[in-house]
């Protein structure tokens, strides 16, 4: 190509008419601008659709911003990566847009370069035990964040203790801003943590996959995936633990058919209560339900995904079908041992093929660099996305209710389209009002005008069809999210290049990435949410945006899974290589292209994935 | 003990590579480590040598010889190589075995039709020269009936005269009128389709992959160049046919009946562009040539052939097995430099990655 490859800058990108007024729902520093015009325009920005792939509720953008600062401050601040700078972030008619920012000076690369090669090595040296640091420093915060004390309604008149013998000194209308102001700082603190080892292990696993390549140029990163992939990480117990419960429940035949009914997880809940045996297993279920039922129905980054804590049905209807299998004499768990052992298989059988002493002693070397560290990335996952992101959502909810309840919003869920600025405005005016005393009005028309107005607008940017990408492309990327996460290639520009914003649904082949191997062809169920799962039907392959381990039952379903995000690290591209499903992650598309009932051919060998007949 | 001249293959191994010639031996070996190799046997160099010595046809070859002269670097002087080629073939072909050594070959070769059952079995008679001359001397399939195969027996023991071998030793100083090869006879194999595997990806050297190259019909085809194969490319260890290529084959190369001859048979149009090979096959393909490669503890070049009337596995056979000439020989350098773990991370952290191509 002769011609400069390059993308609109954002300022030339006309948007819908109907966005009209989408900035004022973000923070000045988020948005594109004149000021920064310079500096922005040497950059290459692309829509993050790993973690934003739906336009951005103002409050859901905390997350954003948060991994902004936290992401890249491990980077350039802490381990010191040398030729690597940050993750920037844009928001552009409510899609988020991102780019790896171009390395900074050559003398500071050298300055980095000592820094790292003195703190790397001892924090992989050290990891292990760090890490037991960090889960409980981590555990305490969560159980802080449950702790806070969000009111639900304003007194009257505050209660007797609090004046005599000796006066509070503050009312719940402060503890409701107070609390506001601790939870936002907690999530930052949350995503600090997230970052403490998360960039290393991913560092780690593209040197071993540089390292297995210069070895065996052929080897498939599907199959360096299983090498490093732990089989018992944190993002699995969800399920395991409902394995567990539906043994119990199979064992006790009161509980079994309960359970196996078409009710309401509400009222099977209640049945139980009935009879001992009942009472015995919601016993269980009690004692694991923080915090193995503090898992996204999504991918944890949206407050409507929900968690099965406050979705029970989802749990409840694979309980159903766990405790249908178990009576039919199936197994249920993946097994662990499999797992490890084809791991161990994998990792000594390539080994022995090394003919160079040399080598075979640098490949286990990189190998035990990365085995080291690598769970962390399959771990902080379920602590933070999902453990810590539930206690947060269903916090924030208390905030919205007690909104609502004095007519500021129409709904609590409204609160998330205000960003965590204007939120604090809100608790004042109504910290004011009640201050103040009867008959003070608040703002609510104000604020509700607002709430709707950002509705519309949100709804008009689902319905736009975002650019792939603005501005420049790089002439080299070494930020190992930007490699690792989004797959940034020269590939990848040039397919956005081409222009796959206009989805064409002639189209019969989609590509993406190559996460399980294996052929299979059958029909396909488009599930664009975990609720769509009802519908599934055994022996279909799943079409989905991207799956969490709240989808993992699913996979004990479906002949093979096809997503639109996410690479081979991907909860769906690691489940599938367990459950020896083909697997291709990543095609962009597929929830678009392909429809419920199409017949399709999954090739999880080469990443493809073809439409052979429409439905 | 009498000195021995024919062998059955199972009593062969690699160290009698200069006895019998190198496929003969590598034939034996692969027969006695219990793959599945088509029946046959093998006559020595030493029954090359009887043959030429008893029956006066070194003399004959010599004494030809002596009114001949050519030089072997002047291309002009290669008819004159032709001529004396087709004349010393003659005589070496005219000349009958000596009686008990007719009578031995033809005794092996009705044992051999007793142990498949079949009378007058068809068989190979190929040659087995003690150090590698590929493609060199020649090959002879389809022979069948004891006469028969006594007569390509000694058209193999020929063709160390064709006009390739006599240059070749002529440009090396070696004497002209004597080059002592084994011969193969083994069993054909009713081939649905055969070829070649390499134990490692001949294009990047990667050891972890096999490389399977097939065509319908008679492994010659690909050997030789005339038929596109199909490739597949799989993964010794995780077992994954991860690459496969389907060509459009054009032909088969085939026996006809009629003419009793190996010809190029065109494909019909719709039989062209299937795969040559089933999954399982190539799966099972892949699985022995891992266990032929650790047999002989190197690369391995392996001809293999699917018959048509067998079942599922017992239709695999291996007609040949060398060690691979490209990446087996290349010194096994180290490709990471004695770098240790950390060392590693430490050039991926400092190493961007180009993304622009143009």
């Amino acid at each position: 190509m002769a011609e400069k490859r390059q993308f609109p800058f954002a300022e030339e990108v006309v948007l819908p008419p109907e966005l009209e007024g989408w900035e004022e729902m973000y923070p000045p520093q988020r948005l594109f601008s004149e000021d920064r015009a310079e500096w922005e325009k040497k950059h290459f920005w692309y829509q993050d659709k790993i973690h934003a792939p739906e336009p951005m509720y103002p409050l859901d953008d905390i997350f954003q911003e948060a991994w902004q600062i936290a992401l890249s401050q491990f980077t350039t601040r802490v381990f010191c990566i040398p030729p690597a700078q940050g993750i920037a972030q844009r928001m552009f008619g409510c899609y988020m847009y991102i780019c790896a920012i171009e390395p900074p000076p050559g003398e500071v690369i050298q300055q980095k370069a000592e820094l790292f090669e003195k703190r790397v090595p001892y924090t992989f040296q050290n990891y292990l035990k760090q890490f037991e640091v960090w889960l409980e420093r981590f555990q305490k915060l969560g159980k802080d964040m449950q702790q806070l004390h969000v009111p639900e309604e304003l007194p009257d008149f505050v209660p007797e203790e609090e004046v005599i013998p000796i006066p509070k000194g503050t009312t719940d209308a402060y503890d409701l801003i107070e609390s506001f102001n601790t939870i936002i700082n907690m999530i930052f603190k949350a995503w600090q943590y997230h970052f403490q080892y998360l960039n290393l292990a991913y560092l780690a696993y593209l040197m071993f996959v540089d390292t297995a390549r210069k070895l065996f140029p052929g080897i498939k990163e599907s199959t360096i995936g299983k090498m490093v992939a732990g089989a018992e990480v944190s993002m699995f117990r969800p399920e395991e633990e409902l394995c567990r419960l539906s043994r119990l429940a199979a064992a006790k035949s009161s509980v079994k058919e309960i359970l196996k009914g078409d009710a309401s997880a509400a009222d099977k809940m209640n049945a139980l209560k009935n009879t001992d045996e009942g009472r015995e297993w919601l016993e269980e279920l009690e004692k694991v339900k923080d915090p193995w039922f503090f898992v996204s129905c999504g991918s944890g980054w949206y407050h409507y995904e929900g968690s099965w804590i406050n979705k029970m049905d989802v749990p409840f209807s694979y309980l159903q079908s766990y405790i249908n299998r178990l009576e039919k004499g199936e197994k249920i768990e993946r097994n662990l041992n499999e797992i490890s052992e084809e791991r161990e298989r994998l990792v000594s059988e390539y080994k022995a093929l090394i003919k160079s002493d040399d080598d075979r002693k640098s490949f286990e070397d990189a190998y035990n660099v990365v085995r080291s560290i690598y769970r962390y990335a399959e771990d902080h996952l379920f602590w933070v996305e999902h453990w810590l992101h539930t206690i947060w959502f269903e916090k924030i909810r208390q905030f919205g209710n007690i909104l609502t309840k004095y007519d500021l919003l129409q709904q609590a869920d409204d609160i998330y389209l205000f960003n965590r600025f204007e939120i604090p405005m809100l608790l004042e005016d109504l910290a004011t009002a009640w201050a103040c005393g009867v008959g003070v009005p608040a703002r609510g028309p104000y604020w509700k005008k607002k709430a709707d107005k950002r509705r519309k607008i949100l709804e008009a940017a689902r319905k736009w069809n975002p650019v792939p990408a603005l501005g420049v492309p790089p002439e080299e990327v070494s930020e190992p999210f930007t490699l690792m996460l989004w797959g940034v290639t020269t590939d990848k520009v040039d397919e956005w290049l081409k222009g796959s914003t206009e989805v064409d649904t002639d189209v019969t082949e989609i590509k993406g990435f190559a996460s399980s191997a294996g052929v299979a062809e059958g029909p396909a169920r488009v599930l664009k949410m975990l609720g769509d799962v009802v519908d599934l039907k055994p022996g279909e392959i799943m079409v989905a945006p991207s799956t969490n381990p709240s989808w993992a039952p699913v996979f004990t379903k479906i002949k093979a899974a096809v997503t639109d995000i996410g690479g081979l690290t991907s909860h769906a591209a690691i489940v599938s290589r367990e459950y020896g499903l083909p697997s291709v992650t990543g095609t962009g598309v597929a929830t678009t292209v392909i429809k419920t009932g199409d017949i399709i051919r999954v090739d999880g060998s080469s990443g493809t994935v073809t439409i052979v007949k429409r439905a | 003990m009498p000195e021995q001249w024919i062998y059955w293959f199972s009593e062969l191994g690699t160290e009698h590579n200069d006895i019998v010639g190198k496929k003969c031996a590598n034939l034996g070996e692969l027969t006695k480590a219990g793959f599945h190799v088509p029946p046959g046997y093998a006559l020595g160099v030493a029954a090359y040598e009887r043959f030429m010595k008893e029956t006066g046809a070194s003399e004959r070859v010599l004494k030809y010889l002596e009114g001949f002269h050519a030089d072997p670097e002047n291309v002009e002087d290669t008819p004159k190589y032709e001529t004396a080629s087709k004349e010393i073939r003659a005589i070496v072909e005219s000349i009958d075995m000596p009686p008990d050594m007719e009578e031995t070959v033809k005794k092996y070769y009705s044992q051999l039709c007793e142990e498949t059952g079949i009378e007058n079995q068809f068989v190979a008679t190929r040659s087995a020269g003690p150090a590698s001359h590929p493609g060199q001397y020649e090959t002879y399939l389809n022979v069948s009936g004891p006469d028969d195969v006594v007569q390509h027996i000694k058209r193999v023991w020929s063709s160390t005269f064709n006009t390739r071998s006599i240059i070749a030793r002529a440009r090396l100083g070696l004497p002209l009128h004597h080059d002592p090869i084994g011969v193969a006879v083994l069993t054909m194999v009713d081939a649905k389709a055969a070829g070649v595997i390499l134990t490692v990806n001949p294009v990047n050297g990667d050891e972890s992959k096999v490389a399977i190259e097939a065509a319908f019909g008679f492994g010659e085809a690909v050997v030789s160049g005339n038929v596109t194969p199909d490739r597949y490319l799989v993964d010794k260890v995780t077992l994954e046919i991860e690459e496969k290529v389907i060509s459009d084959k054009g032909a088969e190369f085939v026996y006809n009946p009629e003419t009793r001859e190996m010809e190029y048979k065109e494909l019909p149009a719709d039989k062209r562009k299937l795969p040559c090979l089933e999954d399982i096959e190539i799966l099972e393909l892949t699985k022995i040539a891992k266990k032929i490669e650790a047999h002989f503890g190197c690369l391995q070049d392996i001809e293999f052939s699917v018959s048509m009337s067998l079942p599922f596995p017992e239709n695999i056979f291996f007609v040949q097995a060398r060690p691979e000439s490209v990446w087996g020989k290349k010194k096994k350098e180290s490709v990471l430099g004695k770098k240790s773990g950390f060392e590693l991370l430490f050039e991926k952290a400092t190493t961007p990655i180009k993304l622009k191509t143009d």
